[in-house]
């Protein structure tokens, strides 16, 4: 058994298409429309393209539970999932400079130094350097 | 401050209140993976450190969740990735991160990459 993909709710996939490629650097790998609305979609790190796939999946749009479970993790700051960087000062300037707002700085956490941004689609998305 | 903010602080200070202790094992993850080539083990780790190994490797494996050797494989298996992806040889890449036999080093990242560094070497070339 292997994690090849994990999903994350986006609320309109061009959109996070964009968000995920233009911003945060990742790459698409597969686009498969499944009706005029919905394809299966999937980034995946810039370098490590045959690593696990983000599946941008438009489940909010299609099941109520999880448009109110993302709203619910949204509103309370929480992020949906988290990216390892090597430098998250960096990682930080380079994404306000392209606009992203984050809920949470670049903060010190004992081991670990982590920051929240909003992905655009409905989730907070954390950033975590390993100190 | 939103609800995860309050809970961030609220563990930050469970958890993370000996300050000591984390700038311990930041140090010694820290000279882990500047050193990952070298002949490493506790024992060096530990004089480094100036702690004895057992506490060492238990303060270690408390704020990261893996021991310290666990750790220098996975960087040693990472920093052989990207000489794979670079294209030097597997036998070289061995060595070069500090492995001592090319088998073993290939038994070993099989089973944590899935797939032999002969494969993955062939498959990041093909991906460029």
């Amino acid at each position: 058994m292997r994690v090849k993909v994990i999903g994350i709710p986006v609320q309109d996939q061009e959109i996070a298409l964009q968000f995920y490629t233009e911003k945060l650097g990742f790459v698409k790998k597969h686009d498969v429309p499944l009706s005029e609305t919905s394809r299966w979609l999937t980034v995946v790190s810039k370098e490590e393209q045959f690593g696990t796939e983000i599946l941008l999946e438009p489940s909010p749009n299609h099941f109520e539970p999880a448009k109110t479970y993302q709203n619910a993790l949204f509103e309370a700051g929480i992020p949906y999932t988290q990216f390892n960087v090597d430098n998250l000062e960096e990682e930080y300037n380079r994404l306000v400079n392209l606009g992203v707002e984050f809920s949470m700085k670049p903060t010190e956490m004992g081991t670990v130094k982590i920051a929240v941004f909003n992905d655009t689609c409905g989730n907070n998305i954390q950033l975590i350097e390993m100190l | 401050m939103n609800f995860y903010q309050q809970e961030i602080n609220r563990i930050s200070k469970i958890c993370y209140k000996n300050e000591e202790q984390i700038k311990t094992v930041i140090r010694t993850r820290r000279f882990i993976e500047n050193n990952f080539e070298q002949e490493l083990n506790l024992d060096v780790l530990s004089d480094v450190q100036f702690k004895s190994k057992f506490h060492l490797l238990r303060l270690f494996k408390k704020y990261y969740g893996i021991t310290p050797m666990q750790y220098l494989i996975d960087q040693r298996i990472e920093k052989s990735k990207e000489h794979l992806r670079n294209g030097m040889p597997v036998t070289e890449t061995c060595f070069a991160v500090g492995f001592e036999s090319p088998s073993s080093f290939s038994t070993l990242f099989k089973n944590k990459i899935g797939i032999a560094p002969v494969e993955f070497q062939k498959r990041a070339i093909f991906a460029k």
